[in-house]
């Protein structure tokens, strides 16, 4: 029996899938093996990933790698993807003119206005003035009740802010309800002697008056110039549950519209269509549409979007050591998104949500250099390699051996840096093509829009489902349900969001509630496949009218997901379509198709190749 | 002895003044109420597993001199939520607000 490999280099894994021809010529699949893709994709850097496969799927069958008669390598998509956010608003508030932040437990929920004075400086107050005064960390509880109780008594105290966890214990032992807010990380930054407005929201509430223009208007006695500079301030106050506005002569905030820049799309035709980012994602991508087959994207030099094109395109001639303005994006993805931007001057660690958009470009490269990576693979395990077969050909010929297809067939490939879609007709006609955004936009988008940490969350967020430790013995999950657990789980789990992984419980950092994780999860993956697998059928749809595809299998890592899948089928049921999830084999799921089809186009092909 | 006010249980024996102080107010911040026992019990496993499984709340704190322990209702005598030996003033803050947030179905302050 002579052993043949399919080897299929993606942009984030590797896969390899082993066949066993017998000598009346019928096939028998041995062992598959996917892995992450060495280095980008198309490069030399590949050959490590792919003899780490190729040694794994072979130990499977308790035989060396020499053992291979032969491997076949797929002619890889000329195209890579790379991803780039931008914010196109942003608000600075300089001069520490406000707090506003969700301590756990405040106290004395109200409103209050008064001058800010420092508790080491009581003696200073006079009796008439009303005072808010500011306590740090090294002031004990019992101090600062003792000092303000005193106080009290010949000077006008309304409102306190402390640095300490402590705003309970200092009501408590209070003569007077006053409001207080506590966990302001910098109170050194709070400048003495100037007004100041605090309110704290009732329990489960957020603030009403400083999140309110007029509100903070009436509170600080501002006119109507000053009340429009203080609307951003009112805007990042929204849904805190405590805030402090101070007013800071001549008001230093101000609400910065950057430059967004323009996008130039030149087409093959020659035709130019520019248009400007902050029309948001939607009027971008009919443009682009519009646009018909694309030469290259530009964007306007200086701005935001320039930048990023051309940090996008520099990324891609260093991965391909491609000369400088020989690397050309022929499709973008434009994602609308709001990021959490930090506000500079903050006191609390606040951020403001700030308006950006999202982009998944792709380059086309010149043809990925497979035959060195051939040569090289030959040269290190000394076994014959060839470069066969059009990805996308092969994908669909893998997708056929899901049990209940038939020709003419549509794949939709869901991977990490694009979405490939694929149609095979009667005739063994292929039409096919390839658009930016996948996996990584998605991951992207949740990273943004929670204000992630790190990039490993938002891909964990995008693979599991998620719930909430209630007690040390269960959790609710996402869809209402509750779930046991037999012993006591880890107590730093108790209470947190958590992410559901078959033999695991990651604890989610980040204090995000579990229903704005669920909504941004599902929304970025609307955004961008449901977007995109739209997109690329119209184009190999015969007449670009979706309906006229009977049946579309979905391969690709992102196939795998728990909820896309789903997503698209809904989306497709619209069009009367057979979707849904490859079952390459029978066996390996959405995994694999493009290894299976290389093995598989070695039966139906000559041999001459040996 | 058993109370039906909803207080997390603080049963002690012997206990260290600043450690008492510093639970009491971890827990007086998180707004729960309490209640402090003397028993003459000396294990703390076995002041704080008594005080979990007695208190309305589930909640319960074992101090014996400076040996401090974080119990929850069912929970294995053995294998309290959090045990220290002459714990440090923020420490015990911590572990008094951790009795409350075990109430408050909130994440502990590790």
């Amino acid at each position: 029996m002579k052993l043949i490999a399919g080897v299929d280099i993606g942009n984030s894994t590797t896969e390899v899938c082993v066949g066993g021809v017998a000598s009346d010529g019928t096939l028998e699949f041995l062992s598959s093996v996917s892995r992450f893709t060495t280095g980008t994709k198309g490069t030399v850097d590949n050959v490590a990933g792919i003899k780490t496969a190729l040694e794994m799927a072979m130990e499977k069958l308790n035989r060396p790698v020499g053992d291979l008669s032969l491997i076949r390598i797929n002619e890889a998509a000329p195209v890579i993807g790379d991803t780039a956010m931008e914010t196109i608003t942003e608000t600075i508030i300089t001069d520490s003119s406000m707090i506003g932040h969700n301590p756990s437990t405040p106290a004395g929920a109200g409103t209050a206005v008064g001058e800010l004075l420092s508790i080491r400086h009581l003696g200073q107050g006079d009796t008439g003035t009303p005072y808010i005064v500011v306590a740090d960390r090294s002031v004990t509880y019992e101090a600062v009740a003792e000092l303000l109780n005193k106080a009290m008594e010949r000077m006008q105290i309304v409102g306190v802010i402390l640095q300490a966890d402590e705003a309970v214990l200092v009501e408590n032992r209070l003569k007077k309800k006053i409001p207080i807010i506590d966990e302001v990380r910098n109170v050194d930054m709070i400048p003495e002697h100037k007004m100041a407005a605090i309110e704290v929201a009732l329990t489960g509430d957020s603030v009403r008056m400083l999140s309110n223009p007029y509100g903070i208007a009436t509170l600080l006695d501002l006119d109507a110039e000053d009340t429009k500079a203080v609307t951003p301030i009112a805007k990042s106050l929204i849904g805190k549950s405590s805030a402090v506005v101070i007013k800071t002569p001549h008001g230093n905030v101000k609400e910065n519209v950057l430059p967004a820049g323009e996008i130039t799309i030149v087409s093959k035709d020659g035709n130019r269509r520019t248009i400007n980012i902050d029309e948001g994602a939607v009027p971008i991508m009919n443009l682009l549409e519009e646009s018909g087959e694309i030469q290259d994207m530009v964007g306007e030099a200086e701005t935001n979007v320039g930048n990023m094109l051309s940090g996008i395109k520099n990324n891609m001639e260093n991965l391909t050591s491609e000369q400088t303005g020989s690397v050309h994006i022929t499709d973008i993805l434009a994602v609308d998104t709001l990021a959490p931007v930090l506000i500079s001057g903050a006191l609390a660690g606040e951020t403001c949500m700030e308006k950006a958009v999202g982009i998944a470009a792709m380059v086309k490269t010149k043809q990925l250099p497979m035959e060195r990576i051939a040569q090289v693979l030959t040269e290190q395990i000394h076994v014959s390699v060839k470069v066969a077969g059009v990805e996308a050909v092969m994908a669909t010929l893998g997708a056929m051996t899901t049990p209940g297809t038939t020709l003419p067939l549509a794949i939709l490939d869901l991977g990490g840096g694009s979405t490939d879609a694929a149609m095979i007709d009667e005739t063994g006609t292929v039409r096919m093509t390839h658009k930016a955004g996948a996996g990584e936009l998605v991951s992207m988008l949740i990273q943004i829009e929670l204000g992630l940490h790190s990039r490993t969350t938002a891909e964990e967020i995008k693979k599991y489902p998620v719930g909430r430790v209630e007690s040390l013995f269960h959790m609710r999950l996402e869809n209402g349900g509750m779930h046991f657990f037999e012993e006591a789980i880890d107590p730093r789990l108790f209470g947190s969001v958590v992410l559901i992984e078959p033999h695991d419980l990651i604890k989610i950092e980040e204090n995000v509630a579990m229903e704005k994780i669920i909504q941004v999860r599902k929304e970025a993956k609307q955004k961008v496949f449901v977007r995109n697998a739209l997109r690329a059928l119209r184009e190999i749809a015969p007449e670009h009218n979706i309906k006229k595809i009977p049946n579309i299998v979905l391969v690709g890592g992102s196939a795998e997901d728990f909820e896309v899948p789903e997503m698209l089928m809904e989306e497709l049921a619209k069009y009367k379509i057979v979707c849904g999830r490859g079952n390459i084999r029978r066996t390996e799921g959405p995994r694999n198709a493009v290894a299976t089809g290389l093995v598989l186009s070695y039966i139906g092909g000559k041999h001459d190749d040996e | 002895m058993t109370t039906n006010k909803p207080t997390i249980l603080v049963y002690v024996y012997e206990p260290d003044r600043a450690i008492i102080n510093e639970i009491q107010a971890g827990i007086e911040e998180e707004g729960v109420l309490f209640e402090i026992i003397p028993k003459t019990e000396i294990n703390a496993f076995d002041l704080a597993f008594e005080a979990a499984n007695e208190s309305v709340l589930g909640s319960g704190i074992g101090i014996s001199g400076k040996e401090v322990v974080l119990q929850m209702r069912n929970l294995n005598r053995d294998k309290p939520v959090f045990r220290y030996h002459e714990p440090d003033d923020q420490t015990c803050r911590k572990l008094g607000a951790n009795s409350a947030r075990a109430v408050k179905k909130m994440p502990f302050k590790i």
